[in-house]
């Protein structure tokens, strides 16, 4: 069994990873899975204080603290009731600024730009690059700056509190982060335009629904109060849960989401699909000259996207600071409200953050924190599934590690959000045995035979059917009476359909794949898909499988071949020595 | 001749990522580390990562997996010196906030339900010296660079760590603040270690415990100015618990008329 680790994927905030199963031409599974120590964040917030609540989850990660501070903020501001004012707001937009400019440029220029040059490490790359090195750690340095100046610290900075801030910044500090924002005006332009023109590769390349924060007025920007999806469709805030939808898989610490059953993807790319014609300035003119149909699929330019957003952010200071330089500094405004429920989010630099509170007796009694990463998790391991077998489809299996490493990092995982790591196997030929042994030892399976008789190797789904028939296996179905009854059952149970399947090998190879890869169109079995479409929900494609027989002749008229014959009665053996 | 370079590892266990972070944050400096020191392992920073023998390892987050625990004995087995870093290795961090075991246990249960995890084998999360012994502790939510950078600089010169065993207040002072306790905000420096040049009383806001607890002064003394303060025994006993964790019920135990 080949597997490709990407254990440890460096480069990348905390601790996970992906692992793809490569068995020939075919890539048979892909985990993206989060090794992060679970932390109970949720839970621990409990009985304490909303003020409490409010220094101890930005500690679920260091890189989006300020993200954390104010979507928690937010959220319970919603829930008691506290309404601040324009100066406070706008402070929190400066903060959040910050927090975009430090995380996009050490994003785009430490962690992935090493990548698209070919040095293993910033530090390697900085020998040769030494100017671009300097300037992009200085426009880092200076969204540090922004941030600890409002925030109080570089990290964890506790000066955002409900109500407000406990101190406000001169009017010196603002001025100097003003005229630094505008010095700083080539260099973003700079930013903006090289990473709209490195050079992407073009696999994977595949659609997502976007979602994002829906500002208010028609503007682009980081905070409000809907959803807005690349559908069109709007959902407010507090109610969040219909689109993200959390549930759990067994190999990772990270909650997961969906929407009406597929994945979506936040962040960067996600809010310039969405939002990007509102982009005004600088940022708009480089918007129409760059934007085209590859960023509305290829997660890799969400390095383009974050580039645009930095040019963006340092256009948008300014504008924040001339408003914060009218308006007196507000005190903190208190509240009386002990009881409350209410929902909040930010963007956070890697996208939506939720947050969701309810308050009783002063004290915190429910918490729910859906972060970016948990929402991305699905399309990660999706474009990573893509991308690995279209590679192997082109005989490139030697570059699948890297691209899987680039397509994780082009997401900018935040794992400690709940990520470190991509491992790619090899399946051995015994390989699918174990997974079906494992399958049917470990519950009751219904087996689909799929194929029309007297079509050469067409024929082979339902063949196998109706020999494992009659071995007296139960639960089997032929594609024929399959039927509304059929789909109305609503089986909990694992589905396995046997069809025959081009993988694009030796007639006779005999796979066991997620149901989910079929039908994210990479292998070919146009009658499985058209079959199914709309028929299964969510959790049964997840938990449902495809034994596939790669066919030889398909004519009509004509029987089956005999290295399929071959292959049938292999797995009916298997099958045999489970009983 | 050059001096041979110290060979130094930059690991994160479970937490924020806040230290390793913040280590990236020493910009200007951080070319200067990467000179003076040889940078074997630094996950957040490079890919070309070597896990051998070091004379330093610096270590983040606290140990809730099985497989982090093997990691700690590892990194133990073949460094010099151990330093923890952040409050999450030195002392747990936020997420040893369940101390029974039964306690965590029921909360995993509440988070992840039925769901069984094979990718891990969770733990209770303790900080390192549950398993290790470790020879230095630079404690901070996240660490501060200033002492980050003097610890570092004083271990590349082969001196012990020159770190603060005394309150938030004396830095407080230091800085001319006007006390918050003066007007009945509850303020945990008393009871806080020092070393973030006392911050969050520097914005007006009250100090949060980050740092964990004080080893030096007259803790009992100070517990019982909050008390007489009329703040409320338990929140006081829950807002040092936030961050302190495991070592939290070690520090109570040291106080006078803490329990109840």
């Amino acid at each position: 069994m080949k597997k490709i680790a990407i254990e440890h994927l460096a480069r990348v905030e905390g601790n996970g990873g992906v692992t793809a199963t490569i068995d020939g031409r075919l890539v048979t599974d892909v985990k993206f899975f989060v090794n992060e120590g679970p932390r109970l964040v949720e839970r621990l917030v409990l009985g304490k204080t909303p003020e409490e609540d409010v220094n101890l989850v930005p500690r679920i990660c260091a890189i989006c603290s300020v993200s954390h501070k104010y979507a928690a903020i937010r959220a319970l501001e919603n829930a008691l009731g506290v309404k601040v004012s324009a100066k406070v707001t706008l402070l929190r937009e400066l903060m959040l600024l910050g927090e975009m400019i430090e995380s996009h440029s050490l994003h785009v220029y430490f962690l992935a730009l090493p990548d698209y040059l070919g040095f293993p490490s910033a530090v390697a790359m900085a020998s040769k690059y030494s100017f671009e090195t300097k300037i992009a750690l200085e426009m880092k340095q200076f969204g540090n700056h922004i941030m600890k100046t409002v925030s109080g610290r570089f990290i964890h900075g506790e000066n955002p509190v409900i109500g407000g801030f406990g101190k406000y910044p001169s009017r010196k500090e603002f001025v100097w982060i003003r005229n630094r924002a505008i010095q700083f005006m080539p260099f973003a332009l700079k930013t903006a335009k090289l990473f709209a023109e490195v050079n992407y590769p073009n696999c994977p390349e595949a659609g997502t629904i976007f979602s994002c924060l829906n500002p208010d007025q028609e503007k682009f920007g980081f905070v409000g109060d809907e959803i807005l999806l690349s559908t069109g469709e709007k959902i407010s805030v507090k109610d969040y849960r219909d689109l993200t939808n959390e549930f759990l898989v067994s190999h990772s610490t990270c909650k997961r989401s969906h929407y009406k059953g597929k994945p979506y993807s936040v962040g960067a790319l996600a809010r310039i699909n969405n939002l990007g014609e509102r982009l005004e300035a600088e940022a708009g003119k480089m918007y129409k000259k760059y934007f085209n149909s590859h960023w509305k699929k290829n997660p890799l330019y969400n390095n383009a996207a974050q580039g645009l957003e930095i040019l963006y952010s340092f256009e948008r200071i300014p504008q924040v600071i001339d408003e914060l330089l009218k308006l007196p500094d507000p005190p903190l405004v208190k509240y009386t409200k002990k009881e409350g429920k209410g929902a909040g989010a930010v963007e956070a630099p890697r996208g939506t953050l939720f947050d969701c509170y309810e308050v009783s007796g002063g004290r915190i009694a429910f918490a729910d924190i859906v972060t970016p990463t948990a929402q991305n998790a699905e399309d990660i391991e999706r474009y990573c599934y893509l991308a690995a077998q279209k590679l192997l489809e082109e005989g490139q299996e030697d570059k699948v590690k890297e691209r899987m490493d680039l397509v994780v990092r082009s997401f900018d995982p935040c794992i400690s959000c709940s990520v470190h790591m991509v491992q790619v196997k090899k399946a051995t030929e015994e390989d699918w045995k174990e997974k079906l042994a494992s399958l049917i030892k470990s519950e009751s399976v219904v087996f689909v035979g799929l194929g029309k008789e007297n079509h050469g190797d067409d024929g082979a789904g339902r063949e196998l059917a109706l020999r494992l028939r009659e071995q007296g296996v139960k639960d089997v179905w032929l594609e024929e009476e399959i039927e509304d009854s059929f789909w109305e059952k609503n089986f909990p149970q694992p589905l396995i359909f046997i069809d025959a399947v081009c993988f694009g090998e030796n007639p006779g190879k005999i796979a066991l794949l997620p149901l989910q890869y079929v039908l994210w169109n990479s292998v070919s079995s146009h009658r499985l898909s058209l079959f199914l479409r709309n028929s299964l929900n969510y959790d049964q494609i997840n938990n449902s499988f495809v034994l596939g027989i790669q066919p030889g002749l398909i004519e009509e008229g004509k029987g089956i071949s005999r290295s399929v014959s071959q292959a049938l009665q292999k797995i009916l053996d298997e099958i045999k020595n489970y009983d | 001749m050059e001096k041979e370079k110290l060979k130094i590892g930059i690991y994160e266990l479970t937490g924020c990522a806040g230290d390793a972070l913040l280590i990236l944050d020493c910009e200007e400096e951080l070319i200067n580390i990467f000179k003076a020191a040889d940078i074997e392992s630094f996950l957040m920073a490079k890919s070309d990562n070597v896990d051998g023998e070091l004379d330093v390892a610096l270590v983040e987050g606290s140990v809730t997996t099985e497989k982090e625990r093997e990691i700690i004995l590892d990194i133990r087995q073949r460094s010099k010196i151990v330093v923890a870093i952040g409050i999450c290795s030195c002392f747990g961090g936020i997420q040893a906030a369940f101390l029974e075991e039964k306690d965590w246990k029921e909360n995993f249960k509440e988070v992840y339900g039925a769901t069984k995890m094979t990718h891990i084998q969770p733990l209770q999360s303790k900080p390192i010296d549950e398993y290790i012994k470790v020879d230095y502790y630079l404690p901070g939510c996240p660490i501060g660079k200033e002492q980050f950078l003097s610890t570092f600089t004083h271990i590349l010169a082969g001196n012990p760590p020159d770190l603060y065993r005394f309150p938030v207040c004396v830095e407080c002072k230091w800085n001319e603040n006007d006390c918050l306790l003066n007007k009945d905000i509850f303020c945990l420096g008393p009871l806080t270690l020092a070393g973030c040049n006392s911050v969050c009383i520097n914005y007006n806001l009250p100090c949060v415990g980050c740092w964990g607890p004080s080893e030096d002064g007259n803790r009992t003394s100070e517990f019982s100015l909050l008390l007489e303060k009329g703040f409320d025994h338990e929140l006081i006993k829950q807002k040092m618990a936030n961050f302190s964790g495991t070592r939290f019920s070690e520090f109570l135990a040291t106080l006078k008329g803490a329990k109840k």
